[in-house]
């Protein structure tokens, strides 16, 4: 899965009654992603590229596309990335981190394929991966590690409970302490940052709700003045940025409202400007979307893009779950029809 | 022939071609520099060398593609076993960053260094002095680039805490950013911290969001003015408006504390048109008058915020409104109990 940027820029000069979401071109932007890799930067990029097939997977899988990519190729990628202490890493040979982990599980969640990592994956299948990401835990703090070099940042803690929750294997942490710890992290402004007093940013606050949501604990968040922090990210032109003036961005539309959704609030911003300027940030002719109109399209703001729509409940598309920014449709397969009925 | 295997000192090297699945390697075409330097690094991981030659390819690798998070974390691993200059190593960190601003990986790399070497200097004040005084001499170049850059920010946050820079210097320098940019959020979030958790007066452990009983009045005094005079500068960011509230619950102190001074940026006259300099100042007033039982002026604020000054958020101000009026209906009913 090519992470490079392009070929296609946004086009952005649409009227609104012409917006429309480019579903048969995003679907082939995607398929052809992986015919790059005659480009440097497909190479130069190949630290992000277990990131990227989940990104791309989950973006077809929300285009009602599931079977776009080769099932038995994508299996056979993922578990190419195994590292022997059971965690993944970006590529085959680099060093395993829970950033890739979890996009592992995420993607071999989405192709059914948790049967083939019992039989191939290392010894262990699921246990081997629970117990990986178990040992990055802080057991003092209950915060984690990303690999055992040890930088702690919010952004894994939300790692290690998407990928030991979809394995079902949460009960290998201590899930109180996790909590705590992102409690520690909410600032005077009611938004989380990277660590505790560190700045609020809209990336960490996507991290830690999805955290307190899988560990159903979002009754330690302070959501109305959360809220209101994430809604002010909304800016004139309908699209979200992700801190205090900063300039809007397409991976936003996804942060900020899966936020909002999981605490109750995405009404309190204006769902119909947000759609259009996600739908401006469009290559429609040769599919992918921007970060912005007029920038060129990648496969990371392609997913967010998508899953910002869906969230938003747009025609043709599948739902999505907010916090594991998987179709929920997986989600209920996973982990079992009552799921949605029971949060 | 490539850098390496025309290089004597690599002769007893061979190197590990990418191995990406079948039919693969005929595709790759991304550059032969590129592709030579990764097969040497594969080579030397798989025999675990670290040696100066190690370092060389890593610094080479690096200013190819300095995003590799495998090539950094083997980097650190070399310097630790060579037990090589820390100092040296931070210098030449410093400019790889400053080419590459959006660089993630740089930065874990700075931290483990300065884990390494904070032992060695941690006994001698001075050296600490002259150590935070580079860094931050250091960081202030990448702020000349990205005054907001969330990795240097971190960054700096772990250097207050592990240098103990709780510091009218550091404070000083906060203060020459938000001349600079008094919409920097990242510069009022990073005061903020310096300053309630100062382990000279903070209760340990007090989150960002509770009352400290702990702070002296003068600290807090001296915060509710800062941020003051940067609202007079400019009225309509929010940063300082969200810093005044943060301070004021830190203070234990009540919002309507500072009803005078939002009033300065909003005039509702009973008859004719309002003037209204800050929407901010305008939703900080309407929690004033709640908190006052004034539900129909602290209505007609959420009003206009709705339907004039912060019209893409009217959703939110209407829930405020329903709130208002439920608690309003709630406290009413209290009453009417009270008087039976």
């Amino acid at each position: 899965m090519s992470l490079v940027s392009g070929p296609g820029r946004a086009g952005g000069n649409a009227l609104p009654e012409e917006l429309q979401l480019a579903i048969e071109p995003h679907v082939k932007y995607i398929q052809s992603l992986d015919t790059r890799k005659d480009e440097l930067e497909y190479w130069l990029t190949e630290h992000l590229r277990l990131n990227g097939l989940y990104w791309g997977l989950n973006a077809l899988h929300l285009l009602n596309r599931p079977d776009a990519l080769h099932r038995k190729e994508t299996i056979d990628f993922v578990l190419s990335c195994q590292a022997d202490n059971g965690g993944f890493g970006a590529a085959p040979g680099h060093d395993a981190h829970l950033l890739y982990t979890a996009s592992a599980v995420q993607i071999l969640a989405m192709v059914d394929g948790f049967g083939e990592l019992e039989k191939r994956g290392k010894a262990g299948g699921a246990m081997a991966v629970g117990k990986y990401i178990a040992a990055l835990q802080n057991r003092k703090t209950g915060t984690f590690a990303g690999d055992e070099w040890g930088e702690e940042d919010t952004r894994f803690i939300c790692c290690a409970f998407v990928g030991l929750s979809l394995l079902k294997l949460l009960q290998f942490v201590d899930v109180e302490k996790a909590v705590d710890y992102i409690i520690s992290c909410a600032n005077f402004d009611g938004g989380y940052g990277v660590a505790p007093g560190a700045e609020s940013h809209s990336g960490q606050i996507f991290a830690c709700c999805a955290a307190l949501t899988i560990a159903r604990r979002l009754d330690t968040v302070e959501k109305d003045k959360l809220g209101m922090w994430l809604s002010e990210r909304q800016v004139e032109g309908g699209g979200l940025n992700g801190r205090p003036e900063k300039l809007e961005d397409v991976c936003y539309s996804w942060w900020v409202s899966s936020s909002l959704s999981m605490i109750g609030r995405l009404h309190w911003i204006d769902g119909g400007k947000l759609s259009r300027f996600i739908l401006n940030c469009q290559d429609t002719e040769h599919g992918g979307l921007a970060d912005r109109p007029g920038d060129m399209v990648d496969v990371f703001h392609t997913n967010f893009g998508l899953a910002g729509l869906a969230l938003l409940e747009f025609d043709g598309l599948e739902e999505v779950d907010a916090a594991y920014c998987m179709p929920k449709k997986v989600i209920e397969r996973v982990l079992g029809p009552g799921y949605y009925n029971d949060s | 022939m490539g850098k390496y295997e025309g290089d004597p000192e690599w002769d007893d090297v061979v190197p590990i071609p990418q191995d990406d699945g079948e039919g693969a390697l005929a595709q790759i075409a991304y550059t032969d520099e590129y592709a030579e330097a990764m097969g040497y690094l594969r080579a030397v991981m798989a025999a675990k060398e670290h040696s100066e030659r190690v370092l060389d390819l890593t610094e080479h690798i690096i200013s190819m593609n300095a995003a590799h998070y495998t090539v950094w974390l083997y980097r650190a691993s070399t310097i630790f076993a060579l037990n090589a200059d820390v100092e040296q190593e931070l210098s030449w960190v410093n400019d790889v960053a400053l080419d590459n601003q959006k660089n993630y990986q740089i930065w874990h790399h700075r931290q483990l260094l300065v884990d390494h070497l904070y032992p060695s200097i941690s006994s001698d004040p001075n050296a600490i002095r002259k150590f935070a005084e580079s860094e931050v001499d250091f960081m202030t170049q990448m702020f000349d680039e990205d005054a907001k850059n969330y990795h240097v920010w971190s960054y700096r946050q772990y250097l207050v805490r592990k240098l103990n820079l709780f510091t009218e210097a550091e404070l000083k320098s906060i203060e020459t950013l938000l001349r600079i940019d008094v919409r920097n959020n990242s510069a009022w979030s990073h005061r903020f911290y310096v300053v309630f958790s100062d382990p000279k007066y903070s209760t340990p452990g007090s989150h960002a969001t509770e009352y400290d009983p702990k702070i002296p009045d003068e600290i807090i005094d001296r915060e509710i003015e800062f941020s003051k005079a940067a609202t007079f500068e400019a009225p309509q960011n929010q940063s300082p408006w969200n810093y005044l509230r943060g301070v004021l619950r830190k203070g234990g102190r009540k919002l309507s504390s500072q009803e005078c001074f939002a009033g300065e940026f909003v005039k509702i006259p009973e008859n004719g048109e309002e003037d209204i300099r800050s929407s901010h100042a305008l939703d900080f007033l309407a929690d004033v008058w709640a908190e006052e039982g004034k539900v129909e002026k602290a209505d007609e604020a959420l009003r206009l915020l709705g339907d004039k000054y912060d019209r893409i958020r009217k959703n939110y101000w209407d829930w405020r409104r329903g709130t208002l009026k439920e608690e309003g209906i709630t406290k009413g009913l209290a009453k009417v109990e009270l008087a039976h």
